[in-house]
């Protein structure tokens, strides 16, 4: 035994000895590459991260070499794996590597304590990129609080354009005709009243009563019209103040009227376990067979039943839906208006992953004035950011009659056009463009526009972090006990203690410290 | 083995043993008939509800997707050179390390066996690992998957106690003869070693086979990715919602169905479902032995 301890001592030392070599040298390496003054004729090297590398793109691609051309630059693109990004990039950041730009896929103040992003300042962003930080503050300037810690910018904030446009909210178009509505439901009254007939009338003619009216997807509609959807730790913003969405006393009656709803059998009781019992997440299996009339995950793509010509089949779910269904119908319904006049669906909000530069970067600012210029090109030229996004004209994407872009599909791979170098250097979505390219698309888009719930932009704070997850366990199950009447609706009281005393009143001082700091206030 | 008389206990605890096997049968053939069923299937079976346990509709598209993804292919030659090299590999140092520590007349024996003992207790831990390796110029090969986990004590161990349990007079005869020492390694030792040797590879191998997180994090270049990483993509491609994540989602990205990842799965297990019962025999035996004995 005295031996193994010996033993371990020293390899313990001779470790630490190697460790502390390695670091040295890693952080050697890199003073030494950030000292050199680049020289302005030869290119600029960047490590390139600011994309979503869902496969790995052919450094040699038409589309690698026209932007290295075009801003006389070097690309080292790096690959991660985008679904194990963090876990990736936490090890390459723990031994000293780092791209120059990246996307940001952490929250910006640990990045930022652990010296992963550098400040940009806002000077430089309006000189070298003022489209883009125009269109920015079009969109509304709580973006740019997205990006802030401690008052400065440390992040490019990016824009998701379908973010505008709420969840959609799907019926059962021949189930309502079956049961003899004929008018889309708007009021929760009229909800219930359809609903139930979903339930009693046997819409699916099978002689049994074995139909629903809705199930888990569609409960954050009912909860809105009570002002709020709340799902898990989410906030709204009530009086100036962030607050948890989960512990607001209108949650409470529209808890009371679910809890009435399933105990009048409208609510599918495997709604606990949720309507999508597998698959692409957007999937409803109980819609698809016959069990619910309602349902409401997806976005308005995903359920378009608008066909643009004749052998286009509508949205991946709505062609899911009709191959279960052939003689089915849907129609796109609106969130039900509540006893105080409010309504809204789901929406993710336009937010959208930002990015960020490293030190690495920051202390060139060639690199920086790159970046920035290859957004601005972005964002203004129309050419340019179809190329860089979509691919090449004829092999990646074809332009319709009307102007829309839609993508050749190849047969043999489907990450063809990510390989040939596509989506790489768009760096972020740009809306106008982005409109522009699928006209069509957003045209049915903004025909089926709901109200929604955007979610509340507010700044990260450690402590929801910490406490999110028993949070939203908690809210998860007392919501669910509270609608199949486990639990009295009185128990949300109760909840609202434990969810306020287990972190809820912490999270919410200091967020609500955070937020005045970001608003300036 | 007949057995004549039955007492009741037996028959009770034979009712027991074969409930429990055949709950347990079933529990691994229903999930595999789902997987093989759903890779056969269109979208609507596949969305509709029950078990699917036979198909009922035939529909191979998954299959020609999966035949046509070259990814798919390059991966899988990753994954059969990682397998085979690191087998091999595996097989000669670990019996090489094994022969001499088995060996009292080692000088320091419990020296280096403690060293080497050591090494299964502590370990450098991901992130200083990860800097070996990429010191070490390893990053992007297929050394750095083969290399870290090449001798594992644990097999070592096993192999070094299954050979000083061979008797000691094998070698004393083949000495009188006039053997030499690599001549009794290589044509007594050897092949008397042959089960447990079979063991370590058959570990190593599925080993091997399943790894992904290595290839994950030191392999940058996807064409030099392993199966298993590739795999892992395509199946859990599309089920989380991009909103949870705070990513966006796009609206033209083509995402993989059900039955391509399911045919994915199968192309993908295939080969080590028809070489298991093969080697299983050994499995069961060398790991017998090793467990014994030491």
């Amino acid at each position: 035994m005295g031996k193994v301890t010996f033993g371990k001592k020293w390899t313990g030392l001779a470790v630490l000895a190697l460790l502390a070599g390695t670091l040295s040298a890693c952080g050697g390496e890199d003073s030494a590459k950030s000292g050199q003054t680049s020289d302005p004729s030869q290119p600029v090297t960047l490590d390139w991260l600011a994309y979503n590398s869902y496969a790995q793109p052919d450094p040699d691609s038409e589309i690698v070499k026209m932007v290295e051309k075009k801003f006389n630059a070097k690309f080292n693109i790096w690959y991660v794996d985008a679904q194990q990004r963090n876990d990736q990039l936490n090890v390459k950041f723990a031994a000293g590597e780092m791209p120059d730009v990246l996307q940001v896929h952490e929250q910006i103040p640990k990045y930022v304590a652990n010296g992963i992003l550098a400040e940009i300042s806002e000077e430089d962003i309006r000189k070298y990129a003022p489209t883009y930080a125009s269109v920015i503050d079009d969109y509304g300037p709580a973006l740019w609080n997205t990006v802030k810690y401690e008052g400065k910018i440390y992040g490019l904030p990016a824009i998701n354009l379908s973010g505008a446009y709420p969840q959609s909210l799907i019926w059962r178009q021949d189930w309502l005709d079956k049961v003899g509505i004929n008018k889309i439901p708007e009021t929760l009254d009229e909800f219930e009243n359809a609903l139930t007939k979903f339930r009693s009338d046997d819409p699916d003619e099978n002689g049994k009563k074995d139909t629903y009216g809705m199930s888990d997807y569609a409960l954050r509609y009912i909860m809105g019209a009570y002002g709020m959807p709340a799902d898990g730790a989410n906030y709204v913003l009530k009086d100036g103040k962030i607050q948890f969405a989960a512990v607001q006393p209108e949650m409470k009656e529209a808890l009371a009227l679910l809890n009435d709803w399933y105990n009048k059998g409208l609510i599918d009781p495997e709604f606990i376990t949720g309507e999508n019992t597998g698959g692409y997440w957007a999937d409803s299996q109980a819609f698809y067979n016959n069990r619910i009339g309602l349902t409401g995950n997806g976005m308005f793509y995903h359920w378009r039943n608008e066909k643009f010509g004749d052998s286009d089949l509508g949205g991946g779910q709505y062609q899911n839906f009709k191959k279960a269904q052939p003689d089915g119908e849907i129609a796109f319904g609106v969130p039900p208006v509540g006893p105080k006049g409010q309504s809204g669906g789901p929406q993710w909000g336009v937010n959208s992953v930002p990015l960020g530069i490293t030190p690495k970067a920051a202390k060139d600012p060639r690199k920086v004035q790159t970046i920035l210029a290859m957004l601005e090109t972005s964002f203004t030229d129309y050419d340019y950011y179809i190329n860089v996004y979509r691919g090449k004209e004829g092999v990646d994407w074809k332009k319709l009659e009307d102007g829309s872009i839609v993508a050749i599909e190849d047969p043999n791979d489907n990450n063809a056009s990510f390989k040939r170098g596509a989506q790489v250097f768009n760096m972020m979505e740009n809306p106008e463009f982005g409109k522009k390219a699928s006209e069509r698309l957003y045209k049915f888009g903004d025909s089926v526009k709901t109200k929604g719930y955007p979610p509340v932009i507010v700044p990260a704070v450690d402590s929801l972090s910490q406490y999110s997850g028993n949070l939203t366990k908690l809210q998860q199950e007392t919501y669910t006990k509270i609608i199949i009447g486990e639990q009295p609706v009185d128990a949300f009281d109760t909840f609202v203690k434990t969810f306020m005393d287990n972190g809820g009143s912490e999270v919410e001082k200091d967020v609500n410290e955070a937020y005045q700091q970001m608003t300036g206030q | 083995m007949k057995i004549k008389h039955r007492s009741w206990s037996d028959r009770i605890y034979v009712t027991f043993a074969y409930t429990v096997l055949i709950l347990l049968c079933v529990s691994i053939i229903v999930p595999m008939m789902q997987v093989l069923t759903v890779s056969v299937s269109p979208v609507e079976v596949i969305n509709s509800y029950g078990f699917h346990l036979f198909p009922t509709k035939f529909d191979f598209s998954g299959y020609q997707e999966v035949f046509r993804k070259s990814i798919i292919w390059t991966a899988y030659g990753n994954t059969i050179i990682r397998t085979v090299l690191g087998t091999a590999l595996t097989v000669i140092l670990t019996f090489m390390g094994a022969y001499p520590l088995s060996k009292k007349s080692l000088p320091h024996r419990p020296f280096w066996t403690a060293l080497i003992v050591f090494t299964m207790f502590f370990s450098g831990g991901l992130i200083p690992s990860y800097m070996l390796i990429k010191n070490l110029g390893l990053m992007n090969s297929v050394w750095a998957l083969v290399l870290p986990g090449v001798v594992s004590v644990f097999l070592l161990l096993i192999v070094r106690n299954f050979i000083a349990a061979l008797p000691e007079s094998l070698e004393e005869s083949a000495k009188i003869d006039g053997a030499g020492e690599l001549y009794i390694l290589w044509k007594i030792i050897m092949p008397l070693s042959m089960p447990i040797l079979a063991t370590v590879s058959l570990y190593s191998a599925v080993g091997h086979w399943n790894a992904w997180f290595d290839s994950m994090l030191y392999i940058q270049d996807e064409h030099k990715q392993v199966l298993q990483l590739i795999l892992r993509r395509i199946v859990i491609d599309g089920t989380l919602d991009p909103s949870a994540g705070g990513s966006t989602d796009l609206i033209d990205r083509p995402v993989n169905g059900e039955s391509m990842k399911m045919a994915t799965l199968v192309v993908s297990i295939l080969p080590i479902v028809c070489v298991y019962p093969f080697l299983q025999k050994y499995f069961v035996k060398g790991t017998m032995l090793g467990s014994v004995k030491g």
